[in-house]
């Protein structure tokens, strides 16, 4: 790469030139993260669409800003919701005038286990509760229970951003260590209040029963009733869901999974069973 | 009908944009649902129809990057079948998710087709022109705010009056299997979570949440503050750290997590 060879600043001069309101100025762009998300470089280029106000005012010749941008431009991929901490970070770095390595060392190295811990703790912890209680409002026809999703979900959401973006600039490089010792105690509590949500939501919202009769001599008797409710309730949503885990572990696609899904539902009923 | 198509259409559009920008979640099918009941002067059943998909999509989100079915086109496409044809919304659910399956195709097809974008940003970077690069910024999302826009337009609009005909002309047993096959859909969305969350240290957690629902009947959210409760206890007396200095299969499945994170989006 080109850049490796002309990596020195031009002007190494350190100088403190950000102010609070460039950094929620910085917020608000990270929202366009994914803006011209592609499967080469993934959101390389919103990462660096959100610094741009930033490196402008830090590099305040051509030669430092276009090495900077050129360096913010490569492969970038993190959970967007946590990704104002590693702006946060950078930008610290970046107004400290840190060489090109440290900065993209850094870089690299938080927005893997800032994406685990993302997924962790939103798509698998707070989408599932604030949704899943905003669903059963809503299945009765309550107004609520749209709204009340989404004001919770964002409350969480923004106070994050605007949160980690400073505590992230203002902790620079020591908050790398910080999340290094800390990643596993966040992920592990995010999974077990996770675990015991999709626990419930496999008991409340799989509707699977059968509606098969079975005839032992003169008497009928209905089979779910009879038979699957008397060893436990909600017995076929457990096994079912565990079939679907099991293929899952085994590499089948979900794709394959909603196929098989439907093809029972459709012989099933056509047989006469569910 | 023209009018109710292009509304949809719109909110498609800016649903369908803060999928991947803004993210406030106005495109879950929560609230899609509920916009596009109104748009279509059933709010009620809009409602319903959105809390129903909700729950088939609560698992299938982008998990380390794997695009899952797209779920503004499945919830909103979702609810205006519902509504349009009178349907249950578990009927809803068997249309919806083959449409989604086949509209994230297309968007996967886009992100690999933006690729080029990039190499005229390096271009910019090059010169230091960072207004060029915003304004490059701007034309993915125009693009799906578009592309959305066509895509929900067009069932609404030539199939509307056909859809109820549609469904008349299907067989009994093929619209009780997919109300059926849809009220067992969410299984697959929960295993995709279990599939990333699931440790056999954690299965006991797992247990108390589906004891606690099956035979306790308890509420999601009483659920979750068990689970917050369990999980703030482990996290304060310190055995989130214990894990890596136990047996030698603890620290086997810790690198396991490790795994499965280290991609993530």
């Amino acid at each position: 790469m080109e850049s490796n060879q002309i990596s020195e600043y031009q002007d190494p001069s350190v100088e403190k030139v950000l102010t609070k309101k460039d950094l929620n100025k910085m917020v608000w762009r990270s929202l366009l993260l994914q803006s011209s998300f592609n499967y080469e470089r993934m959101q390389g280029g919103g990462w660096t669409y959100g610094l741009i106000p930033g490196l402008k005012k830090i590099h305040k010749n051509d030669h430092d800003l276009s090495m900077a941008l050129n360096d913010h431009l490569q492969f970038f991929n993190t959970h967007p919701f946590l990704v104002t901490f590693i702006q946060g970070i950078t930008l610290a770095m970046e107004e400290n005038k840190e060489s090109r390595d440290t900065i993209r060392g850094i870089k690299v190295a938080t927005m893997g286990p800032l994406g685990g811990i993302g997924d962790a703790l939103f798509w698998l912890t707070l989408l599932p509760i604030t949704a899943g209680i905003g669903a059963a409002l809503a299945s009765q026809g309550n107004i609520a229970g749209p709204i009340l999703f989404l004001v919770a979900f964002n409350i969480v959401h923004f106070g994050l951003r605007f949160g980690l973006m400073h505590y992230g600039y203002n902790t620079g490089t020591n908050a790398i260590v910080t999340l290094k010792e800390n990643t596993k105690k966040i992920s592990r509590a995010a999974s077990i209040v996770g675990l015991t949500v999709i626990g419930a939501l496999v008991a409340s919202y799989i509707n699977f029963t059968l509606t098969l009769n079975v005839k032992a001599g003169d008497i009928t008797f209905n089979l779910q009733e009879g038979v699957l409710d008397a060893i436990m309730p909600k017995l076929l949503p457990l096994l079912y869901t565990f079939f679907c885990f099991w293929m899952l572990k085994k590499g089948k696609s979900p794709l394959l999974l909603i196929l098989i899904t439907v093809l029972v539902g459709v012989l099933g009923r056509l047989v006469g069973v569910v | 009908m023209l009018v109710q198509a292009i509304l949809i259409g719109l909110w498609a559009g800016i649903a369908g944009v803060d999928l991947f920008n803004g993210l406030t979640h106005i495109h879950r099918p929560l609230v899609t649902g509920a916009v596009v009941g109104l748009i279509l002067g059933d709010f009620q059943t809009g409602l319903i129809a959105g809390a129903t998909l909700e729950l088939v999509w609560a698992g299938m989100v982008p998990l380390a990057g794997a695009q899952p079915p797209n779920v503004v086109i499945g919830g909103i496409i979702g609810t205006a079948f519902a509504i349009l044809s009178k349907q249950d919304a578990s009927v809803a659910v068997g249309v919806a998710v083959p449409f989604a399956v086949a509209v994230q195709a297309c968007i996967t097809f886009i992100f690999t087709a933006f690729s080029p974008v990039m190499h005229k940003m390096d271009a910019y970077a090059a010169k230091a022109d960072t207004k060029g690069i915003d304004r490059l910024s701007y034309y993915e999302p125009m693009f799906l705010f578009v592309f959305y826009f066509i895509i929900s337009f067009l069932p609404i609009f030539l199939g509307a009056d056909k859809a109820q005909g549609l469904v008349e002309m299907l067989p009994t047993w093929l619209i009780g299997g997919l109300s059926v096959a849809g009220g067992i859909m969410p299984a697959v969305g929960f295993a995709m979570l279990m599939k990333i969350m699931f440790k056999v240290s954690y299965a006991a957690f797992f247990v108390i949440g589906f004891v606690a629902s099956a035979y306790g009947g308890m509420d999601i959210l009483a659920v979750a503050l068990i689970g917050g409760a369990i999980a703030a206890y482990d996290y304060y007396s310190g055995k989130g750290d214990g894990e890596d200095s136990g047996g030698k299969k603890a620290i086997v499945t810790q690198d396991v997590v490790e795994e499965d994170y280290s991609n993530g989006i």
